[in-house]
């Protein structure tokens, strides 16, 4: 295990902003975690990476425990915060410079760490620019690549894409992917996004600094997540007699929505009621409708 | 060694944020060089008018270059001691901005301690400020040369000696205050408040013989007294001996000293020029000892969990 948390509790002030919390990422995974905004998550990582400290409980990563051994653990972690922290005054190269100091990388060291970077993120064009000078994107890249300037086993993401263009968000994912496919990076993730959530290898939902829900996307669809059957005509009629059978129905501007516990019920339903179902299709469960029945509240809402 | 090089690589960044940010570099800049061209501008002559009085005095006339230049000696101490603290308090700007953005919290993600943190700040506006007073004092000079010079090179070296104490005493005291500065409102609010009082509360825009005995004795109390106290000797003892060279009587000489601040007096005791240097480093020291002691009660506090995130 690349994170172990056990018993994480932390206050601010009679705020409980992580409640008992423990959980476990495995080396190489890529793990989401979610919870609407003030749930916990961001405490959570400050916790983890040294800038906070805990009131209570165990947090040991990549092996060490942070109280005892902070340096060891920031050493073996890069983080990529919601909101941009380069100088934005300064370029890209000089940024990455001073970040690359602190990890004790300086001179020809850090020039083929840069070159290795630039590999990687397509740092070339940008990197002697200044920072306001770059697209929001562009800034996200060179983001990443501080996160990373220390080849750290451990990336924290803390929502990386968040008000990125839908293109940006596609090729900051494209160095994700690449990153854990070619070096076995750990991702730790919090997103807005159920889509990024839904290519995770595990998922840790967090509801005012409980943990409500955990484990696999797909695990937690067929735990959490209601099917639906979407039918297009006979409406009224469908409505009426699937209502009476005691389904969830929700009638909407052209289709009617039934809700039923997977697709299993859908077939035998459709067997049982041919007439009703000229046109329809049967959608999964996604990774919303997990968030919000395991939390009654709509991520992108809060 | 490496944690030498986390240094001064976090020094590097933090003078570098100060210089490429124009506006700010431009306002540390321009603030002397203001006070400087207003003090010359408007100032000037009511100093030549006081310094001919004394001299009409003692029955003496000064040659006009002696003159200005000693009022432009006397204005530009005013200038170099009051302006090692204002630009400090600026220019630490950078330290400030870094806990707004969240800087700070990313670099202590970074295997980094607290303390080098600190001093990279320090250091950066220590650099920061002699560099900026370095060059308004070689605009003062070329100022001094142009109207009237008459300093030493023995002076001139301990002018140096005097900027860098002046500094050292301007950065500690703003390290102090700013540590407890988290946003740009406080920060503004603290460079106004220390911009407008400091001139006044040291001794720096009008001589403390014009001040009322009980504001004189509570103004020698405070040590940026004695940062304008070296400047002054050491801008204005050139011109003084020149005066008497000319024939100013040693009375006249004393006179000029004790009216325009060359001699300091705590009652009716003259202080010497060492005890200046003693008040103002003793005071230095005891502002690292504070801001020392602030880094690590922070550092601390933060690491026992009583601060709020």
């Amino acid at each position: 295990m690349i994170i172990e948390i056990e018993n994480l509790n932390k206050s601010f002030k009679n705020v409980k902003a992580v409640n008992n919390l423990s959980f476990c990422v495995k080396e190489g995974e890529l793990f989401a975690f979610l919870g609407v905004n003030g749930a916990g998550k961001s405490t959570t990582i400050n916790i983890i990476s040294g800038i906070l400290p805990k009131d209570g409980g165990k947090v040991t990563v990549c092996g060490e425990d942070v109280d005892k051994h902070a340096d060891a653990v920031k050493s073996r972690l890069g983080i990529v915060f919601q909101s941009s922290v380069l100088d934005k005054r300064l370029t890209a190269y000089d940024n990455l410079k001073s970040r690359a100091a602190l990890y004790g990388i300086f001179g020809g060291a850090f020039r083929s760490r840069i070159e290795e970077l630039d590999a990687l993120l397509g740092l070339k064009d940008i990197v002697k620019r200044p920072l306001d000078k770059l697209s929001g994107g562009q800034r996200r890249r060179v983001d990443i690549a501080r996160a990373l300037i220390h080849s750290p086993d451990l990336l924290i993401l803390d929502e990386p894409t968040t008000g990125l263009d839908p293109q940006t968000r596609a090729a900051v994912w494209r160095v994700i992917d690449e990153l854990r496919k070619t070096r076995g990076l750990t991702v730790f993730l919090t997103t807005h996004y159920m889509e990024e959530a839904a290519i995770a290898d595990y998922v840790v939902i967090l509801d005012a600094g409980k943990k409500v829900a955990e484990g696999t996307p797909h695990e937690l669809k067929t735990a959490y997540a209601t099917d639906i059957v979407r039918l297009y005509s006979h409406l009224d009629e469908a409505e009426k007699q699937l209502a009476s059978l005691g389904y969830g129905v929700c009638r909407e501007r052209g289709y009617v929505d039934v809700e039923i516990k997977g697709t299993r019920v859908a077939t035998q339903l459709i067997a049982a009621y041919p007439d009703l179902f000229d046109d329809y299709e049967v959608l999964k469960g996604n990774m919303d409708s997990v968030f919000l029945r395991v939390t009654g509240k709509d991520i992108r809402e809060v | 060694m490496t944690e030498f090089k986390k240094l001064w690589a976090l020094t590097l960044r933090n003078m570098k944020c100060y210089f490429k940010d124009k506006f700010l570099f431009f306002v540390s800049l321009i603030t002397p060089m203001i006070l400087l061209v207003l003090f010359v501008t408007f100032l000037r002559t009511v100093y030549i008018d006081s310094f001919n009085g004394i001299f009409s005095m003692f029955g003496f006339e000064a040659e006009e270059k002696l003159v200005n230049g000693l009022a432009g000696s006397w204005l530009l101490s005013s200038v170099m001691s009051v302006c090692a603290v204002t630009v400090a308090i600026c220019s630490n700007a950078v330290m400030i901005q870094d806990k707004i953005d969240g800087v700070v919290n990313d670099l202590r993600t970074s295997p980094v301690k607290g303390t080098t943190l600190s001093l990279s700040y320090f250091i950066a506006n220590f650099l920061v400020t002699l560099l900026v007073m370095l060059s308004v004092l070689v605009v003062g000079f070329v100022y001094l040369a142009a109207v009237g010079w008459y300093i030493p090179a023995a002076n001139v070296a301990m002018i140096l000696v005097d900027t860098l104490c002046c500094v050292l005493f301007g950065t500690l005291l703003a390290g102090v205050i700013e540590s407890f500065i988290s946003t740009q409102g406080a920060l503004s609010a603290v460079s106004t408040l220390v911009s407008s009082l400091y001139g006044f509360i040291c001794g720096a825009y009008m001589p403390l013989s014009q001040f009322a005995s009980g504001v004189r004795n509570v103004i020698c109390v405070l040590p940026g007294t004695y940062s304008v106290g070296i400047m002054r000797n050491h801008f204005m003892s050139g011109y003084v001996e020149e005066l008497g060279r000319l024939g100013l009587p040693y009375e006249g000489q004393q006179a000029l000293l004790d009216g325009f601040d060359g001699n300091i007096y705590v009652g009716k005791t003259q202080m010497p020029l060492w005890s200046m240097y003693v008040i103002l480093l003793g005071t230095c020291a005891l502002l690292l000892a504070a801001y020392v002691s602030i880094v690590i009660v922070q550092n601390d506090r933060r690491a026992k969990n009583k601060i709020k995130s």
